[in-house]
């Protein structure tokens, strides 16, 4: 019982720590108790070992060439104070970095932008395909335009308008049947005369006529028989 | 401006004579307690030394409101201090016990053996764990405490403490430690 006592004194007495008044009482039990014994004199160890750790873990010394790299970093940092357009170089980098992004970003665009009819939006206005359907297809022009059409390449659909040649305009994915259309009234096996009409026949506004509606013929009534008889008089 | 001072260019220092020969001074006598500081925060020479060259950078760039000695020392300490523990935050809980090559064994001035030394390390590895397990604030004491044997009264000047509360702390940091290493030094060589 009384070892249980001081089982709580023993670290703080390995420790120089332990209350004056208690120390001897704890020394008169270690005297007599083996295992107190024991156990303080670990206790004691134990504190030996933990100062001698934690020395051990701080001794050491800088390197002889501590002075010498401090000053050269102090040198290092006041030469880019020093020269100010140094201290901003990283942004200026910075900045022209940017730059040349966004610059190749707004060329790449606008190559992007240029006309191509095979990116036409749908519902995009198809008046020009009449200009060509109705041209001569004789035309040296439109022959020239819809030669070699019928896959055209994707450079060329990108290839800025340099000609006054009719563009047609056709929405997303019937530029191959525009240009059969084309290839077709060129050589003759379509009337671009007829389509045109057949076409301008569709766009006629419907005529509607107007329905004839007879008046209402409303016979004389009676005042005695047809008045009604909770009328209101004023 | 004379060399001394040119020797540290630019900022307040290098346009005062006195001062640069004050810096010149502190940079005489304590950078070993800086190095020492980070040492016990992270058991690596190298950054160790690191940590105290940027801890020694800072007070040269704050050098004009800290040119007392014992007021230099105490910010000096706290700084290293601090910048160990950042260190080792950023890189978290890591290899840093594994380096131990240069670093004196707890049985440096005998003659050990294979087996004596490869128990002081691992007793040295199982000090530091310990060590790195204790709060910040008794931490710092028990680091300071072991640098050069330094007593309750130079610690609290250092840590900018009561040293009636460098002592308290000082007792706390041994028994944590005691009680965190007393299973384990049966297996360790005895001093």
């Amino acid at each position: 019982m009384s070892c249980e006592k001081y089982s709580g004194w023993l670290t703080d007495a390995a420790l120089g720590e332990l209350r004056a008044e208690r120390e001897p009482e704890l020394l008169a039990h270690a005297s007599e108790c083996d295992s107190c014994r024991e156990a303080l004199s670990h206790a004691r160890e134990v504190g030996e070992f933990v100062d001698r750790g934690v020395e051990a873990l701080v001794a050491g010394e800088p390197s002889p060439h501590f002075a010498t790299n401090l000053r050269r970093r102090i040198a290092q940092e006041t030469e880019s104070l020093q020269s100010p357009w140094m201290a901003w170089a990283p942004i200026i980098a910075a900045a022209l970095a940017i730059t040349a992004v966004l610059a190749i970003m707004v060329a790449h665009s606008h190559v992007r932008s240029l006309p191509n009819p095979s990116l036409a939006p749908a519902g995009a206005p198809i008046s020009a395909l009449h200009e060509a359907a109705t041209a001569s297809p004789t035309s040296p022009q439109l022959a020239r335009r819809t030669e070699g059409k019928h896959a055209p390449e994707p450079s060329t659909q990108a290839r800025p308008r340099t000609t006054a040649l009719p563009e047609i305009i056709v929405p997303k994915g019937q530029l191959s049947a525009a240009a059969q259309l084309s290839a077709a009234i060129n050589s003759g096996r379509v009337d671009g005369n007829q389509l045109l009409a057949a076409q301008q026949e569709y766009q006629k506004p419907l005529e509607v006529q107007p329905v004839e509606i007879a008046p209402l013929e409303i016979p004389a009534l009676d005042d005695a028989t047809e008045k009604p008889a909770n009328s209101i008089r004023f | 401006m004379d060399a001394l001072a040119a020797s540290f260019p630019g900022s307040e220092v290098s346009q005062d004579e006195s001062l640069a020969r004050e810096f010149e001074q502190r940079l005489a006598d304590c950078p070993k307690l800086a190095y020492r500081v980070a040492l016990g925060v992270l058991h690596n020479p190298t950054e160790a030394e690191d940590v105290a060259q940027e801890a020694m950078l800072r007070a040269y760039h704050n050098f004009y409101r800290l040119r007392d000695r014992e007021r230099f020392r105490g910010w000096l300490v706290r700084v290293a201090f601090r910048l160990a523990l950042d260190r080792i935050r950023a890189k978290g809980r890591r290899q840093r016990h594994e380096h131990d090559a240069m670093r004196a064994t707890l049985n440096a001035q005998r003659e050990a053996s294979v087996e004596n030394l490869v128990a002081a390390r691992e007793f040295e590895r199982q000090v530091a764990q310990a060590l790195d397990a204790l709060p910040e604030k008794l931490r710092i004491v028990m680091v300071l405490a072991a640098i050069e044997g330094y007593n309750t009264r130079e610690v609290a000047q250092l840590a900018g403490l009561p040293e009636g509360t460098v002592k308290s702390r000082l007792f706390l940091a041994r028994k944590k430690l005691a009680e965190s290493l007393q299973c384990r030094v049966k297996n360790t060589p005895a001093g």
